[in-house]
This record gives structure tokens, C-alpha cells and sequence, in this order.
């Protein structure tokens, strides 16, 4: 019973989808198997995409060490640094219980706040993911989102690291100065 | 065109596989394993999303959509964007079914765009864990800075797409 409640909670989106797919059921069973026939439709349709993002995912994963990376991202403190945090970060995928304490690891080997916003900014590009987005968006909007975002990524982890500096006067490394 | 894509991904990714193999059998495997692992851990949400894609198609009059996410409520559908994908949590994976549903109900693009960047750049169910790790300054401008950048990135969107 506490694992179903923990499953619940942790798939709450899985929930309500199934409790509005009950009601729409029994207010109009019709139209409820119409929905769950689009939906069906739709997956199979981007199917393909789905299986080649999920294996590249896990090459992803094997290919690029991510504390190594971790470790190179606190030796450098230039601009040059914050250009590879940023491109570090839009091949980045993984839910935030990963990645926030990745670049706790990152801040605590002495990055700059900067790099932790760039590397978190880019974060959203997710490269890998850029295909289905495609097929679900198409290219002009997948390539201008990924563009856009991954450009923004130095400037808000400057602005970030600026206000993090402000009235704490802490330095823009953590550590021994 | 974008089918194409989707098959060259898949075709890219099986090379990807061989070459790996040739290297190292053992990474392959490993590479195999952590997909299947990332693909378990979205499977439900995967499940959820095109439910819900198929509900909002047939229950959602696009009427509704035009009226809070249209091109007529001008700023306010962009907020509203911005504002949804900010709260909404799970993977984005699941937002790209969802903007697109919206997009073909008659969503502003702008404010789908926003509904996008804000629900992979602003993490607002991750708030305290983000306070937690990086502390609670850190963590509300980030997110503070990152919505706005979110709308800014939907505007342009809309001129650039």
C-alpha cells in the first residue's frame, strides 16, 4: 500500500491523467475511446524518435564523463570557461537530483556562480532531446528555441553571479583567496 | 522532413551503438542499460502525456485554447505560458506533445514558446531543493531571471519563426 501511495506521488501527472480518463469515461465513454485512440496515434507516430533519443541517451551517458568535466569547470575562471559550461550543459540531460548536486560538486571544486547559471541555463536546451522536439514542433521552432537558450545561458549566469555578489561580498570563487 | 529526422536519429544512434561496440563491448552495454533505465523512469509520464494530448484534442474546444493562450490576449497569454510551463513538473519530453496540441488549437506561438523554455529553465516544485543545494538567494533569482528570460525568448520566437 505505502509503495502504491509513493508511486502515486511520485507519477502524480500518471494519476490525474488516469482519474480524468475515468470521468471522461463514464460522463461520455464515446468520445473517452476517441481521446485515448489519438493518444495511442500520437505515440506511435513519434515512436521512432522516442527509441533513437532513448539510445543515444545511454551513449551520451558513457561517452562523456561528466565529473571529469565537473573537475575541469572548477580549474578555469575566464569567459572561455563560461563557453564551455554552457556547451557542457546543452548536451546536459538528467532530472535535478543529478544535476543540482553535479554542479554543487562543480561550485565546491571553486567555479564561479557564473558557470553554475550557464551550465543550468543551457541545461534546458537539452541536445539530445532536439529531435523529438522536432518532431513534435518542427525544426524552425525546435532550432530557434535551442539557439535562443543556449545564447542566454553567459549573460544570466552573469547576471546571477552579479546579484549573488551583491551585500555578501563574497568573492565570485568560493575557497581560500 | 521531420520524419526524416526522426529515422537519420535512430540510424545515427545504431552507428553510434556498433562503433561503441567495436571499442568496447562492455560500454555498449553499459550505454544500453542507462537507455533503458532513462526510458523506464519517463515511461509513466510518456503514458500520461499522450493521454492527456488525446483528452485536450477531444475535450478541449480549441475556442478556450484561442482564448487563454491566443494571439489576442497579446501579453497576458504570454505570461500565462510562461506561468504554466514554470509550475508544470515533469520531464520535457512531456511538454513537447503538450505545446504542440496547444499549437494546433489555436495557442499564440509565443506563449507556447514560453510554456517550453519556462518548463525546462524555471523549476518551481524543485524550488527548495534548488534552495537546498545552492541556497534560497540563488535559487529565487535564478528561477526569478529565468522566467523573464523565458518571455523575452517566446517574443522573439515569435519574430524570428
Amino acid at each position: 500500500m505505502r509503495r502504491v501511495l509513493e508511486f502515486a506521488k511520485s507519477e502524480s501527472l500518471l494519476v490525474l491523467t488516469v482519474v480524468l480518463f475515468a470521468t471522461a469515461f463514464v460522463l461520455a465513454p464515446g468520445r473517452a475511446v476517441q481521446a485515448a485512440r489519438i493518444g495511442a496515434g500520437v505515440f506511435l507516430g513519434v515512436l521512432p524518435i522516442i527509441v533513437a533519443v532513448f539510445a543515444a541517451l545511454g551513449l551520451f551517458n558513457v561517452w562523456i564523463d561528466k565529473k571529469a568535466v565537473a573537475r575541469r569547470l572548477g580549474e578555469g575562471s575566464g569567459i572561455g570557461t563560461i563557453v564551455i559550461a554552457s556547451l557542457f550543459g546543452t548536451i546536459l540531460v538528467g532530472p535535478v537530483y543529478v544535476v543540482f548536486p553535479l554542479l554543487k560538486a562543480v561550485r565546491e571544486h571553486g567555479a564561479r556562480w557564473a558557470i553554475v547559471g550557464a551550465v543550468l541555463t543551457a541545461w534546458a536546451v537539452k541536445i539530445p532531446m532536439v529531435p523529438l522536439e522536432i518532431g513534435f514542433l518542427g525544426l524552425r521552432f525546435s532550432l530557434s528555441r535551442s539557439i535562443l537558450v543556449a545564447v542566454s545561458a553567459i549573460p544570466l549566469g552573469l547576471l546571477l553571479e552579479y546579484v549573488m555578489r551583491i551585500r555578501t561580498g563574497e568573492a565570485s570563487r568560493p575557497g581560500p583567496d | 522532413m521531420e520524419r526524416y529526422i526522426g529515422y537519420g536519429y535512430l540510424v545515427a544512434a545504431l552507428i553510434g551503438y556498433l562503433v561503441t561496440m567495436q571499442r568496447s563491448k562492455q560500454k555498449a552495454q553499459q550505454a544500453a542499460a542507462s537507455s533503458v533505465k532513462s526510458f523506464l523512469g519517463v515511461a509513466p509520464t510518456f503514458l500520461a502525456v499522450f493521454g492527456l494530448v488525446g483528452l485536450l484534442e477531444v475535450f478541449v474546444p480549441p475556442a478556450l485554447i484561442e482564448r487563454t493562450l491566443g494571439a489576442e490576449g497579446g501579453l497576458l497569454s504570454l505570461f500565462l505560458g510562461g506561468a504554466v510551463g514554470s509550475v508544470a513538473a515533469g520531464p520535457p519530453v512531456a511538454a513537447y506533445p503538450i505545446a504542440a496540441s496547444l499549437l494546433s488549437g489555436g495557442a499564440w506561438m509565443p506563449a507556447v514558446a514560453a510554456f517550453i523554455v519556462s518548463w525546462t529553465l524555471v523549476g518551481f516544485v524543485s524550488l527548495p531543493f534548488e534552495a537546498k543545494t545552492f541556497g534560497w538567494r540563488f535559487a529565487l533569482v535564478r528561477n526569478g531571471f529565468s522566467f523573464v528570460f523565458a518571455l523575452v525568448i517566446g517574443i522573439l520566437m515569435g519574430a524570428i519563426v
